[in-house]
This record gives C-alpha cells, structure tokens and sequence, in this order.
C-alpha cells in the first residue's frame, strides 16, 4: 500500500488544521474498512489520514430534545446492539445496520463512512431518509445541517465541501405509534452488498397512516419514493400495495453491474417493496 | 511515518515501531511473527485474518497497526494454554472441520467471539457468525458441527 501519514487529534481544531493542510490530499479515517482497500488499490490516493474516532462526541450516541445524535464514528456494530438505537423508536436503523457487512466488517465499519462513502447501496441511507435524519456537519467556520436526502449527491458525491467533517446525524423520533421495516436483496443472505433495499415506515394519522417508502441501489443515490408513499397514504389494500410497487418501479433507474442487471433490479424493487410494505403492515396490525 | 505503539497481544505487551499504513495483519505477520493468522483477499470478504479487538472479531487487514495501540487483540496463537487445545480447536480437529487450513485461524476467532457472547448458539446463529469467514474445502457442515459441538 502506499504510504500515508497518520493522525489522531482529539480536538476539532487540531483536526480541521490538518484536513485543510495545502498541498496535500487528506482523507479522514474512521472504521477504514473502505479507505484500506481503496488506498491499496489506488483508487484513492491520500497523503495523510485524519482519525477522527479521538474526536469529541464522534463515538456517542445521545438522545437530545431534536432526537437521536449518533456519532459519525458510531460502529455498525454498536449500532445494532445500543438499547436506544434497537429500541421502540429507531430500531429502523439498527435493522439496517445488522443488513450491512459481516461481523468483523460491522464491527470496525462506521455510519459515519457508510455516509461518506456514498455509495447508492448504503444499507443505513434508506432508514435514515424515512427517518428524515440529518447530517450534522462541522468545519472550523462552524457548523450546519443538511437534510440527509440533499446529503448525496451521486456516486461517491456528498454535500461535505473541502474543510468540512460530517461529525454525526441527527435522526427525529418518528411520529408516534410509527412502524418500519429494512428488507435487502442480496446474492446470499448475508454478508454482501444490497441488490435493493428498501426501507418503509408508516404511522397513524388523520384515521389512516402516512408513509414514507427509500429506495437504495436503484438509482445513483439512495431515494425516497414519494409517489408510492402518496398511493399507501391514501390506503393499504391489495389494489394500494400494489399500485405503490408500481408507482417504486417507475421512480428507479438502477444500473447493470457485477451483482445484478438493471432489468432484474428493476423487477425486484416491486417485489422487495411489497416485502417491505408488508412487515411494516403487519407491525402495525 | 513511524509510531512507536504498544500492543497487547494474547495477554503479552509487545512495543513494536510501525509505519501509518501498515495493516495490523501486516505487523503480527511480518514484525511479531505470528504467522497463525492469514492474509486473503484483503477486502472484508474472507476472514482469513480475523483477530478480535478488544473482543470483537475484525478483519485485521482492514485495521491500520497504529489503530490498535493499546487495544487488547487476540490471535489464533493465544488459543490454546500450556499446550491444551482450546475446546474449540478440539472440537475442529475431531469433526475433521479442516481441510487446508487456510480459513481455519480466522474460522476459530470468529467462533470464540460468537460463543463469548452467545455460549448456546443455534445452527442458524452460528452460520450468521461465520458469514464473513469463506472456507472453499469444506462446504462448512464440519466446521458448523464443530461450532456447536464445542458450545455443548
């Protein structure tokens, strides 16, 4: 691998010194479990990397009056196993955690990076685009909140401008009586990247419920489905699930690749959308 | 960039001098000598060289040796004490659950973590542990039996 340097700093200020050193291309490091790889291969080519898990806060999780704060650097693993994130109210998340990797990846791999890493199949952005989380990013200017569906901006694009470190996310607590569901499509069962994934949450309202449907690995980011989302909130009967996987159908537009075709993709997303659909229903009932 | 770091490996505190972008599989391979582990794909994929940190398994080639300074890591060769097989490498070796071995390091330190945590595993449980530990001899049924075996 070629070599970089490597820091530590246990302050903001230290850290926003060194991932704006000039001249030199700096990366911040949190689980690595994507930067090894990508550096040994080249694909990325860092001159220093920035560990950011000494940092304030980047390793909590904290209930706060907005909702839950969940340090960039917060492990999968953790994750999937913290009383407040597998609890009543954000279990959405920890279902999308468990989904992601193996153990030994879950157990270095961060939110954090699975969010800087971009990538359209990032088994926590569809739980955290129902849960209408934010980002909460920080540089030495300050600090601002980008709602997580403007926080991607394509393939390995983010919002994150040159300065700014994504320190954690902010994810409201879902409407009261709220129910969801994480269901992916991989080659095995576990252990691989989404084919799709979609996660569907719904929570009573106005004597019905309302809706909220993402979508990943079907498009170049993660998505929301708001037209399937209009057809459930208006009711969820066999004719509504089915027009709300329709409605899933036409607002993808994945691509082929090593896992799967578009074609098949595309057929999947109805299929796993009702999955999805379903398991929230049946929580509900 | 060099970084002097402690380790604390099988109970052993071993001062070693590291560059940045050494992997820790690297450092217990090629610095420490411990060869038990093994490097594989060096992607997350095979667990080839799982290690647990600090008690939980991890691919140690997808940590940086300086990450770990002054965690507590356990490899394959802490496995048995004064020259008893630990019950899971007994268990292995009487299932026949390796064939070439390449996995069975990485396979073992999975196994330890999951039954730390989890001492009565089911079938289900086990194979969901050891989905990130690829054996391409044995088709997995020995080393699974070996597992729950080794739990009873």
């Amino acid at each position: 691998m070629r070599p970089f340097d490597y820091y530590k700093p246990d302050t903001f200020e230290e850290a926003f010194r060194l991932l704006t050193l000039s001249d030199k291309k700096v990366l911040p490091l949190a689980g690595a479990t994507d930067l090894i790889p990508m550096t040994r291969d080249e694909h990325w080519q860092p001159d220093v990397v920035v560990d950011v898990k000494a940092l304030p806060g980047l390793c909590d999780i904290t209930e706060t009056p907005e909702g839950l704060f969940v340090g960039a650097a917060v492990s999968m693993a953790k994750l999937v196993h913290h009383p407040l994130v597998n609890g009543p109210r954000w279990n959405l998340l920890a279902q999308a955690a468990a989904a992601m990797g193996n153990e030994q990846v879950r157990t270095r791999a961060t939110l954090g990076g699975n969010l800087c890493t971009a990538s359209p199949a990032a088994d926590s952005a569809p739980a955290l685009l129902t849960l209408e989380a934010f980002a909460v990013i920080r540089s030495a200017q300050g600090e601002r909140r980008v709602p997580i569906a403007e926080f991607f901006l394509g393939p390995r694009k983010t919002a994150l401008q040159k300065g700014e470190l994504l320190v954690g996310v902010l994810i409201p607590a879902p409407p009261e009586g709220a129910a969801a569901t994480y269901v992916k499509l991989s080659r095995r069962k576990a252990g691989d990247l989404a084919i799709v994934g979609v996660a569907a949450l719904a929570y009573p309202y106005n004597g019905g419920y309302a809706w909220r449907v993402a979508l990943g690995a079907v498009a170049p980011t993660p998505i929301r489905a708001p037209e399937a989302e209009v057809v459930l909130s208006a009711g969820h009967d066999e004719a509504h699930i089915e027009q709300a996987t329709k409605c899933a159908f036409d607002t993808c537009c994945p691509i082929d690749d090593i896992r799967a075709s578009a074609e098949y993709r595309k057929a999947m997303v109805s299929r796993i959308a009702r999955r999805a659909i379903e398991g929230v229903l049946e929580k509900l009932s | 960039m060099l970084h002097e770091i402690t380790l604390n490996i099988n109970d052993e505190t071993y001062p070693v001098i590291v560059k940045s972008h050494y992997t820790l599989a690297r450092v217990l391979r090629e610095q420490l000598g411990l060869t038990g582990t093994k490097i594989g794909c060096e992607n997350g994929e095979c667990g080839a060289c799982t290690v647990l940190f600090d008690g939980a398994p991890v691919n140690s080639c997808l940590v940086l040796a300086v990450e770990a300074n002054g965690h507590s890591i356990e490899t394959v060769e802490g496995l048995s004490k004064g020259g008893d097989l630990h019950p899971l490498q007994k268990a292995f070796v009487e299932h026949n659950a390796v064939q070439c071995g390449f996995c069975t390091s990485g396979m073992l330190m999975s196994s330890k973590a999951l039954l730390a945590r989890n001492p009565h595993p089911t079938e289900d449980e086990v194979r969901e542990a050891l989905v990130g530990n690829l054996c391409r001899c044995t088709g997995y049924i020995r080393i699974v039996d070996a597992v729950l075996d080794a739990s009873c």
